[in-house]
């Protein structure tokens, strides 16, 4: 049996990862990615801990993580293709009308 | 020991998966990377006994979500991004270094977490995890669950019509 | 004995004003307004005083009654309460409060009657009348309420009310500015009053007078020689000094006493039966009935007592020298207010505070008809308020003049009439006061007393004996007061000359001709049922000076003897005002124009005493040469904007800085929280690990 510990640092991971990936990627849609890989890393430690725990309230978190997730994803692809439409560019470096 | 292994094993092709998926600049290649990460989070599930919620990873975020991400990649027909242009390089450093203290911080709170009491047999998380088992906690109206499912399906319908009016070109 | 009823003494004023003040949103018919007004707002002060009266009569054995003023709520439900600071709202039904809401709704109401005829023709009615039920109601929070903060709270009420109606025909700038002054003055006591309520919150750990149970101010005060705090702890008797010393500075503000005084004079600006019922009858007697119901405190400190006594005096005096040279008929009547408002508090300060009440019920019957019957003339003069304008007026107005002869001698202690019981009864405790300078005492208040005589006969000569001083048709051109706004007396009786007040007017008069001249029997010492009606009936209201261990001398004169040298000094001044102006008939003044006004006597009496310049070298220009030279240059310039233009460069300088953070890259932003978000995370795990 694979202590719960483990899992939780293999969350950690790939959290961290996500996270940087974020703050790196200059490509949205990496960007995105990046972001549901979080989501994931998030949705193991629920599933692990329902697990260890006995109940079912960690899958039932995760079934909304995931619902919440496919609908982000498309929101927001939606959005990256319509700033492209406009720009013909989605670079995010690109899109710095907040500079002052 | 077994067991053991096999996350041994599906960790490193994960975690590399992940790296992978962070580090190449091609967005094609990421999303396939990604895909893969993802396949190992369902196995992952399957051997937490969470089947129904193993095969939903398969079919929604490697299938669907990735499909979709790969279907905008070649929509918007993007290579690889030119050279920099304006970034500072303190923004790398400082996101790794920020990173580096997250993992730390995440590593501290997690490894030396046990779960407290009895383990729960095999047997009885194996039941949990079915798609009866599932189905019944989900829609037992005597748990929390049903009203947030029922709003669940409210926020899809949004995203839906968001999505499309706003990828709609405009007339 | 279930006196629950009570409570609708004070509501019913409320009542009429709430009508009052609405009754022009849903009665479109102006004239409907104007009649229900008539009928309501007189009418509820009216059933206030019957309720009064009927509580008087049941209230017989018991000595004191609490009632709860919400419906439903017990007498211990607090009114506010924060931390250990509890009020109640309950009203206390006790002789004083009962013998104050009696002179209130019963002076109250006949003055309201009065006003139905006076405001007749006035575009503002029921405005007029709304202030009025709200002053009525206000000054029946005050005297009924059972703490100090409710007091404050009517206190205030009719301060407002008072500003509301001295200022009334508010398109004058005059009486604005007269409204101002009032309010303005007032506030200098307020602020006293107010201080006083909080050291006594600090000292005693209650507001209360008598609830609950044995815990109240004054049943805490009720013991010999020392006072208690809710804990049982004693307050030391500097704290009992100041806190009374605090209290009269707010009494000193509303009853204008020395040296806050200035305010009454030009509070006349008001409508005359406004100047009858609150700067006369009512209003500038709280101050009065706050040291009776303080008595209980103010024994236990023979110094504040004894700056009651003399501050008393000394208005007593100086307000009566001022009346002698006014010549506008309110003006006369205003200095005359303050000169007894000054016997009362004389009275309270040598501790003999039921003859100060006494005095202060006299007072209302007397003042208040000197008022409405000098409304009465002015009402038929058209507005004139210039005595030098009248003279003559007897053959005209025979009843106006038959009720204010009758107040006259009242006022001037002619014998056997309600001042002379009154203003003896004060000048015989005056000459027993405890500290042993009954003699000055006495003195300064038999000199006073003989000044009133003289004033008050003087403006009878002036008014109603020598020889008329104005012509028909003469009297339109003058405008003043009462009759400019409401702009309809000329045009209604259209042929200038004098013409009789109606009998809504009247009859107020006649019934308090009656109290003026009998009730001072009644309640005095010769009375029905062995006499001292009034003191006996008060005695568990007023604390006995022996509470505070002080005892009074042994008087000066028998009574006998009091009395006749009270009479004779009377009779001297209203004789000697007779005899000078009955030799100048003519003129209707002793000295000729040109005369007084060389006369520096006359000039010093006429100013004031100089308090007026006084206070306006130091308090308006000072204050002016403050603000602009010390507050302007110094403060306002040079510190608070040099301080601001400094901020303002500071801030710039801070944010050209700061806006290099603002890169416009989403990355970076994206940092920036993750930089909070894990600095969180930190802070979480270390405190998680340290349990």
């Amino acid at each position: 049996m694979v202590p719960v510990s483990y899992y939780l640092s293999l969350s950690a991971v790939l959290f961290t990862i996500g996270v940087v990936g974020v703050l790196v990627k200059r490509n949205p849609i990496q960007v995105f990615m990046c972001i549901e890989l979080m989501l994931n890393a998030a949705n193991l430690t629920f599933i692990a801990l329902g697990r260890f725990y006995g109940t079912a309230t960690g899958e039932m978190y995760v079934i909304f993580a995931l619902a919440v997730a496919a609908a982000e994803v498309s929101v927001g692809l939606g959005i990256i293709v319509t700033i492209f439409r406009s720009r013909q560019s989605i670079d995010l470096d690109e899109a710095a009308l907040l500079k002052s | 020991m077994p067991a053991i292994i096999l996350f041994w094993i599906l960790a490193i092709v994960c975690v590399g998966a992940a790296l992978t998926m962070v580090t190449t600049a091609n967005p094609v290649r990421s999303a396939l990377a990604l895909v893969v990460c993802f396949l190992t989070l369902a196995v992952y599930y399957v051997t937490l006994s969470a089947q129904f919620i193993g095969a939903v990873q398969v079919v929604v975020y490697a299938g669907a979500v990735m499909v979709l991400f790969l279907f905008v990649i070649m929509l918007l027909n993007l290579g690889a991004p030119a050279a920099r242009t304006s970034e500072g390089s303190g923004q790398r450093t400082a996101a790794v270094a920020l990173g580096a203290v997250l993992l730390l911080v995440l590593f501290v709170s997690g490894m030396f977490f046990e779960v407290p009491g009895r383990a729960v047999s095999a047997a009885s998380a194996q039941a949990q995890g079915t798609v009866k088992a599932v189905g019944l906690t989900l829609y037992n109206p005597h748990l929390p669950w049903l009203f947030p499912f029922e709003a669940t399906s409210l926020l899809l319908l949004v995203a839906v019509v968001g999505a499309i009016v706003m990828t709609r070109r405009q007339v | 004995m279930n006196l629950q009823f009570a409570q609708l003494i004070l509501w019913l004023p409320l009542l009429g004003f709430l009508f009052c003040s609405t009754s022009g949103l849903y009665i479109k018919d102006r004239a409907l307004q104007k009649r229900l007004t008539t009928v309501i707002a007189p009418g509820v002060v009216l059933a206030s005083f019957v309720i009064a009266l009927l509580v008087t009569l049941q209230f017989g054995s018991t000595s004191r009654e609490i009632i709860a003023l919400i419906p439903g709520a017990s007498i211990y439900d607090p009114w506010i309460r924060f931390g250990g600071f509890r009020v109640n709202f309950n009203e206390v039904i006790d002789p004083l409060s009962l013998v104050m809401s009696l002179v209130v709704t019963g002076v109250g109401g006949l003055i309201h009657v009065y006003s139905v005829g006076y405001m007749k023709d006035d575009r503002d009615y029921t405005r007029f009348f709304t202030y009025f039920n709200l002053f009525i109601f206000m000054m029946l929070l005050l005297v009924l309420g059972d703490n100090f903060l409710l007091m404050f709270v009517g206190w205030e009420g009719v301060g407002v009310c008072s500003y509301l109606l001295i200022s009334f025909w508010f398109t004058d700038e005059a009486n604005a500015r007269a409204g101002n002054k009032a309010f303005i003055v007032n506030r200098v006591g307020d602020l006293g009053f107010s201080l006083g309520i909080m050291s006594i919150w600090s000292y005693f750990g209650t507001v209360s007078f008598y609830t609950p149970q044995h815990r109240g101010v004054l049943e805490l005060a009720n013991h010999v020689g020392r006072v208690l705090d809710v804990t049982g702890a004693v307050v030391p008797t500097t704290a009992i000094t100041m806190i009374c010393l605090l209290l009269f500075v707010g009494a000193v503000g509303k009853s204008a006493q020395i040296p806050l005084f200035v305010w009454l004079p030009d509070a006349m600006a008001g409508p005359t039966p406004v100047s009858a019922l609150i700067h006369a009858a009512t209003m500038v007697t709280a101050g009065v009935v706050m040291l009776s119901r303080c008595s209980f405190l103010f024994v236990h400190s023979a110094v504040a007592l004894q700056v009651v006594a003399w501050v008393g005096l000394a208005t007593a005096f100086v307000a009566a020298t001022m009346a002698m040279v006014q010549t506008d008929i309110k003006k006369v009547l205003a200095y005359s207010t303050i000169s007894q408002l000054g016997y009362m508090f004389m009275a309270c300060g040598v501790g003999d505070f039921s003859d100060g009440i006494f005095h202060v019920v006299t007072h209302a019957f007397f003042k208040a008809l000197l008022f409405l019957g000098a409304g009465a003339v002015i009402h038929s003069m058209l507005g004139e308020q210039d005595m030098r304008n009248m003279g003559g007026l007897k053959k005209k107005l025979p009843a106006t003049w038959a009720v204010m002869i009758i107040a006259t001698y009242s006022i001037a202690g002619f014998p056997l009439l309600s001042g002379f019981w009154s203003k003896d009864a004060i000048l015989d405790s005056a000459s027993r006061s405890f500290a042993g300078d009954g003699m000055l005492l006495y003195a300064g208040g038999v000199v006073t007393a003989f000044l009133t005589a003289f004033y008050m006969n003087r403006l009878m000569w002036k008014t109603f004996y020598t020889k008329e001083r104005f012509a028909d048709g003469h009297l339109h051109a003058h405008q003043h007061g009462d009759s400019d706004e409401s702009g309809s007396h000329g045009d209604s009786h259209g042929n200038g000359s004098v013409h009789p007040s109606p009998s809504t007017m009247m009859w107020p008069l006649y019934i308090l001709a009656v109290l003026a001249a009998g009730f001072g029997w009644y309640a005095g010492p010769y009375g029905p049922n062995g006499g001292d009606l009034l003191s006996k009936f008060l005695a568990p209201s007023i604390a006995p000076l022996s509470l505070g261990g002080l005892q009074p001398q042994p008087g000066l004169l028998s009574p006998m003897a009091g009395y006749l040298l009270s009479s004779i000094v009377a009779i001297a001044g209203l004789v000697l005002a007779a005899v000078l102006y009955g030799r100048r008939m003519e003129s209707g003044a002793i000295l000729e124009p040109a005369a007084a006004e060389a006369s520096p006597l006359v000039w010093f009496l006429k100013n004031n005493w100089g308090f007026d310049a006084l206070y306006s070298a130091v308090f308006i220009r000072g204050g002016g040469l403050l603000a602009e030279r010390g507050l302007m240059r110094g403060v306002e310039t040079d510190t608070i904007n040099a301080a601001g233009d400094g901020l303002a460069k500071s801030v710039g300088g801070i944010s050209r800085l700061l806006r290099r953070i603002q890169t416009g890259y989403v990355r970076n932003y994206a940092l920036v929280m993750l930089i909070g978000a894990v600095t969180l995370m930190v802070g979480m795990l270390v405190g998680v690990m340290q349990h």
